[in-house]
Order: C-alpha cells, then structure tokens, then sequence
C-alpha cells in the first residue's frame, strides 16, 4: 500500500530533475578564461620546465597564439617546439591548428642554474565550440629548478582551482 | 498490548521525507529558472550611452547621438571568429532596417588599423568605434562577467536594455527584436 504513494512523489521528483538538466543544458554556462584553458607548469630538471594547458571540454586554443617567455631575464628560453595541433578549417582564417584537451611543451632554458626559481609565462589565445573567444590572456607559474639527479618538482597551477558549491 | 503500527516502518518514512524534499528542492529552483532574468530590464542604459569612443578615423564618438534609435551595441574583434561570422547579418540588418531606426554600433577590442580591414573585407555600414583591451573592461561593467565575445547589448528606441547576451546573436533574435520595437 505505502508503495505506490511513495512513488508517486518520486516520480514527480525524477521528471523535475530531468527538466532541471534540460534547462541547464539549453543554456551555456561559460567559463572564465583561466578556468577554460588551466596553466600549469613543473621544473624537470635544472635546464628544462615543463608548461602545459588543461583545456576545458568544448574549448580550444590556438597553436598560433601561443607563447612563452621566462624571467629573470637572464633566463633565455631556447626554442620552442610546439606539439601539432588538430587543423581546423577556419572561414576567416584559413586553416589553423588547434589544441583541445590537453598541451604539454618543453621549455629549454639557457644559463639556468639549479635551485634558482625561474617564472614562465605564457600566453594563450583561444574559444569555446558555445561561439565565444577569449582575448588573449597570459598566466604565471613560478617554479624552482631541482637539483642535478633530482626528481622533477611538482606540478603548480596558475590558477589553482576552488572549490565550488553552488554552480 | 498487540497494537500494530499504523505507521511505516522508520526506512521508509525517511524516504518519503528525502523525496519529498527533493520534490520541494526541484519546484523550487525550477521556479527560479522559470521567472524572467531581471537584468537586462533594470539595467541602466546611462553609462553605456555615456560612453564616447573614437571611430576608425580617430574622430571621437558618443553613443549617446543614437539615443532614440534601437540600438544594438556589439563588442566584437577581428580575432574573434564567431564575431565575425555574424558581421554580415548585421550588415544586411542595418541595410534593411536603418530608415526604420535601426542602428549597429560595432566597438573593438583591437586597433584601428585591422578593423579598418576587416570593415573594408566585409563592406562594413555601421560604425566602428576602436576600444581596445579598455572596451572588454567596459564590456564586464555591462554584463560580461566571462569577459568573452562576442557581447551584444540592445537598447529600446526607449532607453532601456533590452538584451544582454554574450555569444552570437541568432536571425530569429534580431528579427523579434526589429519586429517589437520597430
């Protein structure tokens, strides 16, 4: 007997939580710039660091628009070879390589010593499939340079993330 | 004594309470889903219309020599590629609808020189006022809390917002928009 009142309600609960997600989805919650495309970047050894990008689902970032410096100045990065990227067929600008999901770059540093803290920048340009772009942006990670026959240090984030409750 | 419990057994109740709950949780939010954004409404339309931006030419231009028109404020730059996809549409908006009182007011988050291309390229007939990294700042004081674009802010022939919505604006908006307050 109790049963089937208690269904009821629950059913009545479920069909408000599906329209609760449909209505979710009809409408795109887009993220701020450094949440879309999280830096973060790791010492390896005293003269390589290690940058990548965290690209949120449904985001990308322009291969072309992207670049890293390093300070102190005296710090001079070394070239840079950037992963390929997946060629996106743009109606204003030709064909451009993108990156989705994850993009992890070596950085080769000149005159670096060990145990010195060096500060890698980097700038990013990139959009969202929801039809938005973000203008250029450029994060910082501050990483100290291990040892020689030390382990890689850890990985820091830009922007480490927060917690969020209500969203 | 034998008396049986005219109650459900303790599981039970406490489920009926947790759904119950949940029922009361979901009306609710889905309530709040369901009234109308009181934003763009009560917006204030003065410190957008205020603004005076220089045109590609570098001569000075203040929004407010609209004022009275529908107005449709569109951030946009040439490095943005869904702003310039919905470019055209404006175009041939502004073309059908400008005598109406129509009016496009474009204001880039880039230089002068690579909007005057873009608006050669595509055979720009609305203004294009150049803002600069400044034009994302104002963009956030109206309404772009993401700081993305494009943003597209309509103000009534009235003086108030009508519409703040980042993202491209779809033809089936902007002909609602032409049909309703012009």
């Amino acid at each position: 007997m109790g049963a089937p009142v208690a269904r009821a309600p629950a059913l009545v609960g479920i069909a408000l939580l599906v329209l609760e997600i449909g209505a979710a989805g009809a409408q795109v919650k887009l993220l701020p710039t450094e949440e879309a495309f999280r830096f973060s970047a790791r010492a390896l050894d005293a003269r390589t660091v290690e940058a990548s990008f965290a690209v949120a689902d449904g985001y990308y970032l322009y291969r072309d628009k992207l670049r890293f410096s390093a300070t102190p100045p005296e710090v001079s990065l070394g070239p840079v070879a950037l992963p390929a990227g997946k060629v996106k067929e743009d109606q204003f600008f030709g064909k451009v390589e993108t990156y989705r999901d994850r993009v992890v770059v070596r950085l080769p540093l000149d005159h670096a010593a060990a145990g010195q803290a060096v500060t890698v920048r980097a700038e990013s340009q990139g959009c969202a499939d929801a039809g938005v772009c973000y203008p250029p942006n450029a994060q910082s990670v501050t990483v100290t340079l291990p040892q020689a026959g030390a382990p890689p240090g850890p990985l820091i984030d830009a922007n480490p993330p927060r917690k969020r409750w209500f969203n | 004594m034998n008396e049986e419990s005219p109650r459900p057994p303790r599981g039970r109740r406490w489920l009926a309470y947790a759904v119950a709950a949940l029922v009361a949780l979901g009306l609710g939010v889905y309530a709040f889903r369901l009234l109308p954004d009181p934003a763009p409404g009560s917006r204030d339309s003065g410190p957008l219309l205020a603004v005076s931006l220089p045109d590609v030419d570098g001569h000075p231009q203040s929004l407010s020599q609209w004022r009275g028109r529908l107005l449709v404020v569109n951030f946009w730059a040439t490095w943005c590629a869904p702003c310039k996809e919905e470019m055209p549409m404006f175009v041939e908006a502004q073309s059908a609808h400008g005598a109406k009182g129509l009016q496009f007011v474009g204001i880039a988050v880039d230089d002068a020189v690579k909007v005057r291309q873009f608006a050669k390229e595509i055979g720009l007939n609305y203004p294009a006022l150049i803002g600069g990294y400044g034009a994302m700042e104002l963009s956030k004081t109206l309404g772009n809390t993401v700081m993305a674009l494009p943003f597209t802010i309509v103000i009534d022939p009235k003086g108030k917002v009508v519409l703040t919505q980042l993202g491209p604006v779809r033809p089936a908006q902007l002909e609602r928009l032409v049909a309703d307050f012009l």
